[in-house]
């Protein structure tokens, strides 16, 4: 009894802590943009070529929820994780750690607690789902058993499976941090999307952790009835076809799906339980990374202090009276050795054979080296606007003179430099093939990448935003999806538009440093 | 030399104040800022350093409005944050190197003043080590360091001991006593003994508000005759609580030695006493007295 009014607490806890944030109020927000681009015929669900299903309560309840699981599947795992590291970091863990508190109940509480935030967000397109029906009146009654089934079934046992995974990967001292955010982007990619494929074959439900699997076959044989051509296929799209309507009444719930998605549920739980194996209980000595993940991780282990308190009598000799003359040569380097200090000597191994494989490579290949090269200092990058904050070195900087004019475009053009230098192969590949759009994307691509960064990292605090939407970016970049083209890959590259998103996101960084808590007196 | 504080004030959301029509004026000298926790120090030393702007008033250094021209100041300005991080992967000498670059000194003075300044704050050995293992106190150290890259003119250190073991806090206050001179240097603490080993002023705040403003000396003789010692058993001390500013106990077996304020003598066994800073602060914060 008293372990439940502990994991309880816990959960309250950590939840008012975090919608009380006003982040979580951004982060509704984006929920509801999800729901009206869905609404909207933005972004929808397209079985075979060119077939959707009529707009009843079915229907929209299957599209709303396969969204939900790719989209919060994906970005909800970034939103939710980082309560644990917060409590490293506020000193929380710490007092906690000096209690009798078990490490199963605090990681289950974690998950109870992301799964909360995760199921606020869904509670939010659920009210999108009833708004979308009643407006589009194609079916005009709502059924609310087919309207909310498939949230109830398909969303919340992925969801949370999801909230599980933010703890398991927040536990292990290795996915803590950007290699873990990238990590489970591929991971994400590559295993669900395989299992729903799966599924669509023949496996059994029980595989398909998103869902999807179970909807597109149900989808599929309703299409299948009505037009003998379809190809089989199932897609989420930007690129919305003239469409050919089919009725769907819904997946037909079996004991088997059901028992299923009951079973994710218990997993997802022994994920959160299980989690507490690998978690250190807030002890620095038990989560002491290896030499290896200690540079991965920025935070070299604790070394024993070797020199007392120091006794020698201070004089300083004078400076002289030159001394304030701004040199951005040298703020330059300073933030350049910043950005790159801390990598292993393979590292650069690896930079180096991504630059010298752009120089050799056969010319159609130098554009997927350079997205690989310029994916490589993802976790650099990352840093780039938050570093401040991160480490708080924020008012010893700000108290600096003029700190908006000198540091942040110092900043901002190092990270330019390393850009420029991990793909100058490219660029001479693209300079002697005389290749002037793909010249042109290569300067949009340099300037667009820190500026993003720059901008996210500044409006957020943290490097968590920039880490998850430049693997997605540079992923549909990798697919060709021309409206994430920024490097010229094809021809209906809009790269002019990206030049001036650039130089949206740098004012935009610039005005969110000086609106900053800590004001700046410019 | 002068910095000049007129009708300071902060307010923050849900009319909380954190500094309330404050007044000063300071000359070169070490100024001891001394208040209880939340009195409004710290938002104080963050408008003076320039990181937070006041709801109201003005701030003038040597006659220049540092809230319409804030440069003037951060040129010869060096702070040393209540609550400050440093970049684990860097060395010391390469976030002093940083922090140079940033304050916009020049490469020479740069490297000479790092050198000097690791030699004095004794972090030479430790000079090529990733920050992310240094201990609290070697992490202050470098926090000193960085606050006089410049040799500020201004130098403002908001509650620099805290963390510090007992030989560090005492090298610190010799180290602001040394640096005094041609210079301001303002010690924000809740910590009485830094202030009575280094500073030439105090300044006594509470509720966003300056309750007094003298030489310690002056402080301590508006106490002459008023401090008291003497000896009752355990049982009476809740009493006596009640009627008298209690500023110091010592207990012996089943006695406790008290050490009172008062205008008069309590009682025939009460030995008059030289009066301490501390007396000063306790009765100054409790009668909140403003001057």
């Amino acid at each position: 009894m008293n372990a439940l009014r502990v994991l309880y607490h816990l959960t309250r806890a950590d939840f008012l802590e975090r919608v009380r944030r006003y982040s979580f109020l951004i982060t509704l927000g984006l929920a509801l943009f999800l729901g009206y681009s869905i609404a909207s015929g933005q972004l929808t669900l397209v079985v075979g070529q060119h077939y959707r299903g009529m707009l009843n309560s079915a229907w929209v309840g299957g599209l709303m929820s396969a969204m939900v699981n790719f989209f919060l599947g994906l970005f909800g795992f970034y939103l939710v994780k980082g309560s644990v590291s917060r409590d490293y970091k506020t000193g929380v863990g710490q007092i906690m750690a000096a209690t009798q508190l078990k490490r199963p109940i605090y990681t289950v509480a974690k998950w109870m607690s992301n799964f909360a935030v995760l199921g606020a967000m869904v509670v939010v397109l659920m009210a999108v789902a009833v708004v979308m029906q009643t407006l589009f009146r194609e079916a005009p009654v709502i059924q609310w058993w087919a309207l909310l089934t498939p949230f109830l079934w398909l969303v919340l046992p992925f969801m949370a499976f999801t909230a599980a995974l933010a703890v398991l990967f927040e536990t292990i001292a290795g996915l803590r941090g950007g290699v873990g955010n990238v990590f489970y982007f591929f991971s994400f990619i590559i295993v669900v999307t395989a299992l729903s494929a799966a599924v669509w074959l023949g496996a059994s439900p029980a595989l398909d952790l998103m869902g999807m699997g179970i909807l597109s076959r149900s989808m599929g044989q309703a299409a299948q009835a009505v037009y003998p051509n379809y190809d089989g296929s199932f897609r989420i799209t930007w690129l919305v076809p003239q469409f050919q309507i089919f009725r769907w009444d819904g997946i037909d719930w079996t004991p088997e799906i059901i028992l299923s998605r009951l079973a994710l549920i218990f997993v997802s739980i022994g994920i959160a339980a299980l989690s507490a194996l690998f978690f250190d209980r807030f002890a620095p000595a038990r989560s002491q990374p290896s030499r290896r993940m200690e540079n991965a991780s920025d935070s070299p282990a604790p070394a024993p202090a070797l020199e007392a308190a120091p006794r020698s009598n201070l004089v300083l000799t004078p400076l002289p009276a030159a001394r304030a003359r701004f040199r951005f040569g040298a703020l330059f380097a300073a933030e350049l050795k910043l950005l790159l200090k801390g990598q292993r000597w393979w590292w650069y191994l690896v930079a180096a054979g991504l630059l010298l494989a752009q120089l050799c490579a056969p010319l159609k290949s130098v554009h997927s080296l350079l997205i690989a090269s310029w994916l490589w200092h993802l976790l650099r990058l990352s840093k780039l606007g938050c570093r401040e904050t991160v480490y708080n070195t924020r008012q010893m900087i700000f108290s600096a003179p003029r700190p908006l004019a000198n540091q942040l475009p110092a900043a901002w053009l190092s990270a330019f430099a390393v850009t420029a230098l991990l793909g100058s192969g490219a660029l001479m590949r693209f300079l002697l093939a005389g290749e002037t759009f793909s010249l042109l994307g290569w300067l949009t691509g340099a300037l667009f990448i820190p500026s993003l960064a720059l901008a996210l990292g500044a409006l957020t605090g943290s490097s968590k935003a920039f880490e998850a939407l430049y693997v997605l970016w540079m992923y549909l970049l990798s697919q060709k999806v021309p409206a994430f083209d920024f490097i010229g890959l094809t021809p209906q590259s809009p790269l002019s538009a990206y030049v001036l998103l650039s130089l949206l996101l740098l004012c935009l960084a610039f005005i969110s440093r000086s609106t900053m808590k800590i004001k700046t007196m410019r | 030399m002068k910095l000049t504080i007129s009708q300071l004030s902060k307010q923050y959301p849900r009319s909380v104040w954190g500094l309330r029509d404050f007044d000063l004026e300071l000359v070169p000298g070490v100024i001891g800022l001394l208040g209880p926790n939340g009195a409004g120090k710290s938002t104080l030393m963050q408008i003076l350093a320039t990181v937070v702007l006041p709801s109201a008033g003005t701030v003038k250094w040597n006659d220049a409005d540092i809230l319409k021209s804030p440069d003037t100041l951060r040129a010869v300005l060096g702070y040393l944050p209540q609550d400050f991080g440093v970049y684990p992967n860097l060395t010391a000498v390469e976030f002093l190197e940083y922090m140079a670059a940033i304050k916009g000194m020049d490469a020479k003075s740069a490297r000479s003043r790092i050198e000097e300044l690791l030699v004095v704050l004794n972090l030479t050995l430790a000079a090529k080590r990733p920050l992310g293992g240094y201990s609290g106190g070697m992490k202050q150290r470098v926090g000193i360091a960085q606050a006089l890259l410049n040799d500020p003119q201004l130098l403002i250190v908001d509650e620099p001991t805290v963390g510090l073991d007992p030989e560090e806090r005492v090298y610190f206050r010799s180290l602001l006593s040394d640096l005094s001179g041609e210079r301001i240097i303002i010690l924000s603490t809740h910590i009485v003994s830094d202030v009575e080993a280094a500073a030439t002023e105090i300044v006594l705040i509470n509720q966003g508000r300056k309750i007094q403003h003298a030489a310690p000396e002056n402080l301590l003789a508006q106490l002459d005759g008023k401090v008291w010692q003497w000896t009752i058993p355990s049982y009476e001390l809740p009493t006596l609580k009640q009627k008298y500013l209690v500023s110091g106990i010592i207990r012996r077996e089943n006695l406790i030695q008290v050490r009172v304020v008062s205008d008069a003598s309590p009682s025939p066994e009460a030995q008059a006493l030289s009066p301490s800073l501390e007396d000063a602060y306790l009765h100054l914060m409790q009668n909140g007295d403003k001057s």
